[in-house]
C-alpha cells in the first residue's frame, strides 16, 4: 500500500528554549499506510540559543525529513506552509511599577487629548449655543449640559469597545481584540518571510 | 437678482462638499455599523442613514438660525449625554487609540492587561473633560 501523509502545520507555536519540537507539537497529521503515532512522535528540531526568540519551520523541512526516513512516502501539505515558533524565555511578567507608569501615561494623555480637542473645535462655544437654543437662557458655563456630556464620553468609548453588551447581547469580539489579532497576523507574515531559513539559504 | 443666484449656487456647492465630507468621515470611522452590530439591527441601516442626515440638517439649522425652544433644564442633560456618547464613540473609533494597544501590550509585556489600560484611557477622557469644563474654562476667562 502506498504511504501517504497529510500534514497541516499550525501557524504559531509557543515553546521554551532548548525544547525539542516533535511533529505533533506543530502540526496535525493524517496518515495512510504508516502508523500515525510513529509520525507524530518524530522530532523536528531542537531550539537553540542561536534561534533567539523566533524559529520558523518551513513545510519543506518537514517534507525533507519525512522523505529521508520513509523514502517512498507521499507528503501532502495542507494549509499554512510554515509554523512560527515563539521561544519564550523565563522572563517574568511586567513589573507592577511599569504597569502603573503606563496606566498613568495613558490616563494623563487621554485627559490632555480631550482638552485639546475641546479647545480645537471651540466646544465651549458650541455648548453655550446648544444650551441657549434649548432653554432659551444664555449662561457662561452650561454645566447641566457639560457634566452629562463628560459621562457620555466615557460611555461611548465603552460602548465602542463592546464592554457594555459583552456576553449579554452578543459574543462578537471587541475592535481592540480584532486589532490585536491583525497586529499579530501582520507580525507573523513579516516573520514568515524574513526569518525563514529555507528562503535565506536560497538567496 | 443675479448675485443672489450666484450666492445660492455657491451655498449649494459648499453644502454638498461639507455634507459629503461629513458622511465620508462618519463612514470611515465605522460608528454606524458598529452600533448596528452591537444592537443586532443591521437590517435597519437605512433608517440610521436617515437619522444621520436629518441630524446633520437639524444641527445646521440650529447653528445658523439660532432658534430658542425654551425647554426645561431636564432636556439639556439628555442632549449632553447624547453628545458625549457620540464623541466617545468617535474618540474610540480613531484608529490611533486602537493601534496603541497591541504595541504597548507586546513591547511592555502587558498582554492580558489591556482591559485595565482601556479603563485608563476612558477615565482619563472623562476626568479630563470634567476638569476642562469645571476648572479650566474659568482659568481662561480670568
Amino acid at each position: 500500500m502506498e504511504k501517504k501523509v497529510y500534514i497541516r502545520l499550525r501557524s504559531r507555536h509557543w515553546s521554551a528554549l532548548y525544547d525539542t519540537l516533535h511533529l505533533r507539537d506543530i502540526a496535525q497529521v493524517i496518515t495512510e499506510g504508516i502508523a500515525e503515532a510513529e509520525i507524530t512522535r518524530l522530532p523536528v528540531c531542537k531550539l537553540t540559543k542561536k534561534d533567539r526568540t523566533i524559529r520558523v519551520i518551513d513545510a519543506m523541512e518537514i517534507v525533507r525529513l519525512l522523505q529521508k526516513i520513509y523514502c517512498d512516502v507521499d507528503v501532502q501539505v495542507i494549509g499554512p506552509i510554515q509554523t512560527i515558533v515563539y521561544i519564550q524565555s523565563k522572563r517574568k511578567r511586567a513589573h507592577p511599577f511599569l504597569f502603573a507608569a503606563v496606566w498613568l501615561l495613558l490616563f494623563i494623555g487621554a485627559g490632555l487629548a480631550v482638552m485639546n480637542f475641546h479647545e480645537d473645535v471651540s466646544m465651549q462655544g458650541v455648548h453655550i449655543k446648544i444650551h441657549e437654543a434649548i432653554t432659551g437662557r444664555k449662561v457662561e458655563r452650561p454645566l447641566w449640559l457639560q457634566i452629562p456630556y463628560s459621562v457620555g464620553l466615557g460611555l461611548g468609548m465603552l460602548l465602542f469597545f463592546n464592554h457594555v453588551f459583552k456576553k449579554r447581547i452578543n459574543e462578537e469580539p471587541s475592535p481592540m481584540e480584532v486589532e490585536m489579532f491583525n497586529y499579530q497576523e501582520n507580525m507573523d507574515r513579516y516573520i514568515s518571510v524574513n526569518e525563514n531559513e529555507a528562503w535565506k539559504n536560497n538567496d | 437678482m443675479i448675485d443672489c443666484l450666484c450666492l445660492a449656487i455657491i451655498g449649494l456647492a459648499w453644502g454638498l462638499a461639507v455634507g459629503g465630507g461629513l458622511v465620508a468621515f462618519i463612514t470611515v470611522l465605522g460608528i454606524v455599523p458598529r452600533l448596528a452590530d452591537l444592537t443586532k439591527t443591521a437590517n435597519r441601516l437605512i433608517n440610521y442613514e436617515a437619522a444621520v442626515i436629518t441630524g446633520a440638517i437639524a444641527g445646521a439649522l440650529v447653528s445658523l438660525l439660532e432658534p430658542r425652544f425654551g425647554l426645561a433644564n431636564f432636556f439639556v442633560v439628555f442632549i449632553g449625554l447624547g453628545c458625549g456618547i457620540f464623541i466617545g464613540l468617535l474618540a474610540a473609533a480613531l484608529t490611533e487609540v486602537l493601534n496603541v494597544f497591541p504595541i504597548l501590550a507586546k513591547r511592555v509585556g502587558l498582554e492580558g492587561k489591556t482591559h485595565t489600560l482601556l479603563w485608563a484611557i476612558v477615565l482619563g477622557k472623562v476626568i479630563g473633560s470634567l476638569y476642562h469644563w469645571i476648572f479650566f474654562v474659568r482659568l481662561g476667562s480670568l
